[in-house]
């Protein structure tokens, strides 16, 4: 459902992303790893509009991005944040709404669901990850690894059709890690289509269907997690899985 | 203890800007004291030995009082450069003009600024219980001036009641007005005759030489008639008796050997009225100056019933009325109401110009940069006045709406700067958040960044409010009567800046204090969250 076709994107004169084509199908988790620098954020930015790219093209459904400037891709921009979630490192929830707040806002301000409705949603997600003991609690009251679930709540919200998740659990205090880690798995098992970037082998090993490895801008590995992790064909991913 | 430590404060401040009427020595203000019965106060005696006479006066009243001399820039010119010139001469010193503000003369000369002040400065009740006036060396017509198609006013200050009339503040026309019209009061001479061909004022009473050269050259105003006589004459410190009598002398020497009326000539200001300054007497003098009681059906020199009871020295400070008060209380409600209708404007426009200049077009961003830095960059005082006097031929704002609007413009500038602190203060990741569920970034900026901008920024606006209901005060130059200029007004009717002044810092204080207690509480729970 989505297809990254000849991607380049450039950091002034340094090139980040050089000539990426995938695609990725619906129904499947793929986990994105590869060193530090290496250009996973910035390929999962393009993908939601965040970042614009130099050159190649990214297609969600029907819906096509092409290089240049947010306006001239304005109407797709909108469809396809629309229809892809994005789950930040930091969670970035709005620091002036509640849990539920957070979760509800985007149903009822960008596709006009009514409150009530939105209310009842809003409550069975966060009861879904977990959280409706919480449904009242700003932001700074609450655990990375609650707001966290909040933001994957928030996501879910909007139905998304894929999930970019970047790095969900990299700034988690190591003993709130697993209980995002387990909502994702429950996600995965329910067919959600995700794109995660992680440093979570043990997590991409068991939760993903396909793993990418992204260094120096390439995908330098593409295949089942198993196969990538025990078997790399590339040196690079053998020195990044410690298998030198 | 927070207000007592303010209002201490206040109190210095009030008294060393207002000095102290009351308690100088020689409170026989002016009338030819029999000088026998006097010890030398030694002030001759300090101008003679420093060879120099200070005169007082602003070079802004214009021709033909004290001007730049068009010919000579940088020397001064006029009627009364020639009168102190003539004055230190009979001294046998020099005459050196200093220039004051016109309205903070009366605080000069009290903190020996100068020795005497010389500069169209009227004799009027309020003023005699605070200087020395000599005898007069001009006499001149309380001109009452209006619109050539209003026929409504007759030359009688009976007929006024009801209309609105401009004069200048603190003015022996407005003393004449008191009581008989609403008056207006500026603080300029141009302005008074432009408001009344605006049709702002119904009409204009001031000093005859003034309505010649800034009311009768306007083709829309017609010259009514006179409705009393004023005095221009010097004013020293009751204290330095011994130089008050030495330039009385002089003025007398310089009068009979008709070298004032040379002097006026060159002016032209010279007519029959100067003709009683040749025989000017005691008895003249102390009906001048009010002192006598007034015989039955004599209203006095002074125009205007005397006010208080009858038989109190005119020169003894007044209490303030609760009439008064009452005033002062309403002066507050104006500055209040001011500045939350200014800020009601200040806060949206200032937010559109936040916004403006860092989401907005390059063209609009660049128009709101130059919006903002236009009013930072000059005075408000000026700003005021351009949308008042400057604009009024287009648009005739009244003083209120101009009041509000000069000052939310301006307070706008100000409230962007602090709204796009608070928007850049957002983490990006709000925005970023927002974004990626599909909001527009309209969207995305009224829902999520200005929000928690605008709660960063809460505690400045808070600050900027307070400052606002201070700068209110600036409006008065046009015609507003808000908190302060009731206090001056005031100051004048009691002679005292102490009690009024006091009052007047008292209701600032009770306005400004709660809201430093909001902004210290807003600052603090933002700090804990
Ligand atoms: N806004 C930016 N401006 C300039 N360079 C950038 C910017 N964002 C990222 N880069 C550079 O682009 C390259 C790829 O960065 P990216 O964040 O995509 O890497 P990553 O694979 O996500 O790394 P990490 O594992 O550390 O998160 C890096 O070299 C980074 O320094
Ligand atoms: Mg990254």
């Amino acid at each position: 459902m989505i297809t990254i076709d000849k991607l380049q994107k450039k950091f002034g004169d340094r090139v980040v992303l050089s000539d990426i084509s995938v695609t990725f199908e619906k129904g499947k988790v793929v986990s994105l790893i590869g060193p530090s620098g290496g250009g996973k954020s910035t390929l999962l930015r393009c993908v939601n509009g965040l970042e614009t790219f130099d050159a190649g093209s990214i297609t969600v459904d029907d819906l096509k991005l092409e290089p240049g400037d947010a306006k001239k891709n304005k109407h797709a921009l909108l469809a396809i944040r629309q229809r892809v979630g994005m789950v930040f490192q930091q969670w970035n929830l709005f620091s002036h709404r509640t849990a539920l707040g957070n979760v509800m806002e985007a149903p009822v301000h960008v596709k006009g669901v009514s409150p009530a409705q939105a209310t009842e949603r809003a409550k069975a997600l966060l009861d879904r990850v977990g959280l409706s003991h919480r449904m009242g609690a700003y932001p700074h009251e609450m655990s990375g690894g609650e707001q966290q679930r909040v933001a994957i709540a928030r996501a879910l919200a909007m139905d998304p059709e894929a999930l970019l998740l970047d790095e969900p659990t990299s700034a988690l205090d190591p003993e709130r890690v697993g209980e995002v880690l387990d909502v994702l798995r429950k996600l995965a098992k329910e067919g959600q289509t995700m794109l995660v970037v992680t440093h979570e082998m043990r997590f991409a090993r068991e939760a993903s269907h396909r793993t990418l490895v992204l260094h120096g801008g390439a995908i330098i590995e593409d295949g089942p997690p198993e196969q990538v992790m025990d078997h790399p064909t590339h040196e690079r991913t053998r020195a990044f899985l410690g298998k030198g | 203890m927070g207000l007592a430590a303010c209002m201490a404060v206040a109190a210095i401040a009030v008294q060393s800007c207002g000095g102290n009427g009351s308690g100088a020595p020689g409170r026989d203000a002016g009338a030819a004291a029999p000088s026998g019965a006097r010890r030398p106060d030694g002030s001759l005696a300090r101008v003679r030995a420093a060879g120099v006479l200070r005169w007082g006066g602003d070079v802004q009243g214009g021709a033909p009082y004290v001007y730049d001399d068009p010919d000579h820039p940088g020397q001064n010119k006029g009627f009364e450069v020639d009168l102190a010139i003539a004055l230190a001469r009979e001294l046998g010193v020099r005459a050196e003009f200093v220039q004051n503000d016109w309205s903070a003369l009366v605080p000069s000369l009290e903190r020996n600024t100068f020795d005497v002040i010389l500069n169209g400065f009227e004799v009027t009740r309020p003023r005699v219980g605070r200087v020395r006036f000599s005898p007069p060396y001009y006499v001149f017509a309380a001109r009452l001036m209006a619109r050539r198609d209003d026929a409504r006013i007759r030359a009688d200050v009976n007929s006024l009641r009801g209309m609105r009339i401009g004069t200048l503040t603190n003015s022996f026309s407005e003393e004449v007005l008191k009581g008989h019209a609403e008056i207006v009061g500026y603080e300029g001479t141009e302005e008074p005759y432009a408001d009344c061909v605006a049709g702002r004022t119904d009409g204009v009473l001031l000093d005859d030489i003034i309505a010649t050269i800034y009311g009768v050259p306007k083709p829309e105003l017609r010259v009514v008639g006179d409705l009393a006589d004023g005095f221009y004459a010097i004013a020293g410190r009751p204290a330095d008796e011994d130089l008050g009598v030495a330039l009385d002398a002089a003025l007398a020497r310089i009068i009979a050997s008709g070298e004032l009326e040379r002097i006026l000539k060159r002016e032209n200001i010279y007519n029959d009225r100067q003709l009683g300054l040749r025989t000017w007497s005691a008895d003249d003098q102390r009906r001048m100056l009010g002192l006598s009681p007034a015989a039955p059906g004599q209203t006095g020199a002074l125009g205007g019933p005397p006010p208080g009871a009858a038989g109190v020295s005119s020169t003894a400070p007044h209490r303030m009325t609760l009439g008064q008060v009452w005033m002062f209380i309403q002066g507050a409600g104006i500055t209040l109401l001011l500045s939350i209708l200014a800020m009601g404007l200040a806060v949206p426009l200032g937010l559109a110009l936040a916004v403006s200049r860092l989401y907005g077009p390059k063209f609009v961003a660049r128009l709101a940069d130059l919006y903002v830095e236009f009013y930072r960059g000059t005075p408000v005082l000026l700003q005021l006045y351009v949308l008042y006097y400057g604009l009024a031929s287009i648009i005739r704002l009244d003083a209120v709406t101009a009041a509000v609007l000069g000052l939310g413009m301006n307070y706008a500038a100000y409230e962007a700067e602090v709204y796009r602190a608070g928007i850049q203060a957002v983490p990006k990741g709000q925005l970023e958040a927002a974004l990626s569920l599909g909001m527009t970034t309209p969207l995305a900026l009224r829902r999520v960044v200005l929000p928690q901008a605008f709660r960063l920024a809460l505690p400045s606006v808070t600050n900027d409010f307070i400052a606002l209901l201070k700068d209110s005060s600036l409006v008065s130059v046009i015609t507003v009567v808000e908190l302060t200029k009731r206090m001056t007004i005031v100051a004048v009717d009691t002679r005292s800046y102490v009690v009024p002044g006091l009052l007047c810092a008292f209701l600032y204080f009770a306005m400004s204090y709660p809201l430093s207690i909001l902004a210290k509480r807003l600052e603090e729970r933002l700090a804990r969250s």
